[in-house]
């Protein structure tokens, strides 16, 4: 189920009256939230499928078990990661524990591998071996890639994770932790919660605020406003500049320039505005789900940007990747090495395919720059605010050109697209999408710039009555303006 | 236990919820204010591909143009005829007029009669030109031609059908971007029209400069099925469109070829045959056209690509020659 889709208002009003009913027990509340977030979850049908089931009740009731034949996939996780979690918390044998946790992630890596990874594999083999000169057609089995498969597993792995290093206790409730792993507002496409912070509000009354509803509200209206009136708009104009096939006489600097912002801008207002409206359903159920994204365009180094991108899954691999390997304990080389990894094993995270790993080489390379003596470096004139200035246009250079990275659908258009940068003619509509682009940045620019100058997200709760309802007015009309166009899925779905 | 314990009054959460809706009616009274005032600009919605074609078309039949030979029909005319190169081939001011949705005779009648109002004593030759596809519909998409008749009426009505429509009406939203979003801002298309044409005004700045015709940008596909035949609705609207035509301006009919490997052997007999009752009707000189041409100078069943453009504008322009002399 897409946030910005009817079904979904549909959805999560006939969810709150429920919530309502079972405001008394704190069980009733608990079953609604794991069967509300297994339906929301069935609700999804991977891109492209074209089943067609009848408008009626029977039609929903197929369309569901057809559409939720994923969900198997989200409970056997989740039973897996509960019985060893209290496996992990019985064992006294250090060997043992290591064993049962080594079997565990390796179940659901496995899973998480196959479905992810196994055309990826097969295919790089296949290319591989065509290059060395032998022809071989292994199988790929034509897999359709479960949406958030990759955030849950990462956050039921961090729970066995945590109870292995006795950082918490294992929960003996598998309702609660059915919920842990299945809460809707953040199944599909995160945050990656820890359960330390989320496991512990299913175990208890939970309190909603005249101040959490308001936070709430505000954080959904400008969440679907950066995905709806934003995001959705600037998805046209990187497919205009990304759409143009490999030839480098396909593009030219403005256009790769250009497409490249608008992808960045796209992918930031499409996942940080899922993130926020996330921790706003939350709110508004009196639950508390972390930031995952700080303003990371204020970022005036590379570590910085990465202190406030995708905030869950950085901690994530700095917590049980980074930490694990070595982190910076072992040396300068070995730090290197370790970032490298790191933020490989990141990219590939994101998805199977070699721009993913590249991508995430090049964030490895430019973090493992910046801790080398070489960007100890400091501009040697100017004032500290035009240092700082400089710092950040480096920044942002290096990171839009990650995003070439990232949004490019071929090793091939990334070379082609690099090339063109040196070519500067500019094709005949690059005025028209210089106007969208500023016309949907603005509003962005101008409420980051406040949010980053106050140095709180929530500022705009602190202005007066008035000037709130007008600005949330303001956004409320901004997203119903776009409302009717075809409905994007969010970016971070396909990862 | 408890499950959740609200620390909030009723009044809270209505202030919440209720005090952002209010600038959202302010909105639409100012929407609905300007219209009814007339201080907005009128409408014009190009906000997708089938819009923009056909406001264009709209605004370029009820213009001065001086035209001699104005070319109408379905989207085959649109895309299969190269109207500046034509006009400099018969040496005559040459617009096209074809569309892109799917609009009937009744339709193309009323941009005719918009046309020769505009341009009296210009005309000297109407040529419809349409796909045997085409031929064959028995209805036209309604949403269009109420579309383009409220268009020259100078209302905007707004889309019904669904009640989300009507949520959209009274909010104004549909007049927002109508009458100012799609002026100020060009609207980019998607796929293969967003990389061949980009935006909204670029579309059409190539409408004027090709003299109202396009190119269709999509890859090689063909679909549908061949059985081709004309549609007993087909006659009336003749006689009507033939109504519209002025006193002494000759009217032909053309049919518009499909790829040679898409049809049967028998297709030119078909061709022909279709080509003699649909000119009977109309009571129009039937033009000699290729019936099929190589399916390398197609884009789709129904529309040739840039090559096949050439080829088949130069056939016309010898098909209309000897009528125009």
């Amino acid at each position: 189920m897409l946030f910005n889709s009817d079904v979904f208002l549909r959805f999560f009003l006939a969810f709150l009256f429920l919530y309502w009913l079972v405001r008394n027990n704190l069980k009733a509340r608990n079953v609604l939230i794991v069967l509300a977030s297994y339906l929301f979850y069935a609700w999804w049908a991977p891109a492209g499928e074209t089943t067609a089931f009848t408008a009626d009740l029977v039609g929903y009731v197929s369309a569901a078990l057809w559409h939720g034949r994923f969900l198997g996939l989200l409970v056997l996780t989740s039973l897996v990661d509960f019985s060893v979690g209290l496996g992990l918390e019985r064992l006294q044998s250090q060997v043992k524990r290591k064993l049962l946790l080594s079997a565990s992630i390796a179940v659901n890596l496995g899973i998480l591998g196959f479905f992810k990874y196994w055309n990826f594999f097969v295919d790089s083999f296949a290319a591989a071996m065509a290059a060395a000169g032998f022809d071989v057609h292994p199988r790929t089995l034509g897999l359709v890639l479960p949406v958030g498969i990759s955030f849950y597993t990462f956050q039921s792995m961090s729970y066995e994770i945590d109870v292995y290093r006795r950082d918490i206790p294992a929960t003996r409730s598998l309702l609660h932790f059915l919920a842990f792993v299945s809460f809707f507002p953040q199944l599909v496409a995160g945050p990656i919660e820890r359960a330390r912070h989320l496991l512990p509000q299913f175990g208890h009354t939970v309190i909603i605020t005249r101040a959490m509803l308001e936070e709430g509200i505000w954080l959904i209206l400008w969440g679907m406003f950066k995905k709806v009136t934003l995001a959705d708009n600037f998805a046209p104009l990187v497919e205009m500049a990304f759409g143009a096939g490999t030839a480098v006489a396909s593009y030219s600097a403005p256009t790769v320039v250009l497409g490249t912002l608008a992808f960045g801008l796209q992918i930031y207002c499409d996942f940080s505005g899922y993130s926020d409206i996330a921790r706003g359903l939350a709110r508004v159920l009196g639950f508390d789900i972390m930031w995952n994204f700080d303003l990371p365009y204020a970022a005036t180094n590379l570590r910085e940007f990465w202190r406030r991108w995708h905030i869950s899954l950085s901690s994530w691999l700095r917590d049980y990747l980074y930490i694990s390997l070595g982190g910076n304990r072992r040396g300068r080389s070995r730090t290197y090495v370790n970032l490298l990894i790191t933020m490989l094993l990141g990219g590939l995270w994101h998805g199977a395919a070699w721009n993913f790993v590249l991508w995430g080489l090049w964030h490895g390379v430019g973090l493992a720059l910046l801790r080398s003596p070489i960007c100890q470096w400091q501009l040697p004139i100017g004032t500290p605010f035009l240092r700082r200035v400089f710092a950040w246009v480096i920044t942002m250079l290096f990171v839009f050109y990650g995003w070439l990275l990232f949004r490019a659908d071929s090793l091939e258009q990334i070379a082609g697209m690099t090339i063109a940068l040196g070519n500067f003619s500019a094709p005949l509509w690059l005025g028209s999408f210089a106007l969208n682009l500023v016309a949907f940045a603005l509003p962005l620019a101008l409420m980051e710039f406040w949010q980053w100058r106050a140095g709180d997200k929530l500022i705009a709760l602190a202005l007066p009555v008035w000037a709130k309802a007008a600005l949330q007015g303001g956004l409320l009309i901004g997203i119903l303006l776009f409302w009717e166009r075809a409905k994007e899925p969010f970016i971070y779905f396909q990862f | 236990m408890k499950s959740h314990l609200c620390e909030f009054e009723p009044k809270d959460l209505a202030r919440l919820l209720g005090l952002p809706l209010v600038p959202v009616a302010f909105f639409a009274g100012l929407m609905h204010g300007g219209v009814w005032l007339g201080a907005l600009p009128a409408s014009r919605p190009t906000l997708d591909v089938d819009h923009t074609i056909l406001i264009h078309q709209a605004e370029a039949s009820r213009s001065k143009k001086d035209t001699e030979v104005l070319l109408m029909g379905d989207s085959s005319c649109l895309m299969d005829v190269a109207a500046k190169e034509l006009a400099e081939g018969l040496g005559q001011k040459t617009l096209n007029l074809g569309s892109f949705s799917y609009l009937d005779l009744n339709a193309y009648t009323l941009m005719l009669r918009q046309s020769t109002a505009a341009n009296p004593g210009h005309l000297r030759a109407v040529v419809l030109l349409m796909h045997p596809e085409a031929l064959r519909r028995t209805t036209a998409e309604a949403y269009y031609v109420d579309f383009l008749t409220n268009f020259f009426d100078g209302r905007a009505p707004c889309r019904r059908g669904r009640r989300a429509d009507y949520i959209y009406c009274l909010l104004g939203v549909d007049v927002f971007k109508s009458r100012l979003l799609a002026r100020i801002l060009p609207t980019p298309f998607r796929g293969r029209y967003g990389q061949y044409y980009g935006f909204s005004d670029r579309l059409e700045q190539f409408l004027s400069e090709h003299h109202g015709s396009a190119i269709d940008p999509e890859p090689r596909i063909f679909q549908g099925n061949a059985e081709y035949r004309l549609a007993r609705q087909l006659e009336a609207g003749s006689r009507a469109f033939k109504a519209a035509v002025p006193a002494g301006v000759k009217l032909m009919a053309g049919i518009t070829p499909v790829p040679e490997t898409f049809v049967g052997p028998n297709y030119s007999q078909l061709h022909q045959r279709m080509l003699e009752e649909w000119s009977r009707w109309l009571q129009a000189q039937p033009l000699t056209l290729p019936p099929t041409l190589p399916d390398k100078l197609f884009a789709k069943t129904t529309h040739l690509n840039e090559a096949g453009v050439r080829v088949f504008t130069a056939a016309l322009g010898e098909a209309l020659s000897p009528h125009l002399e």
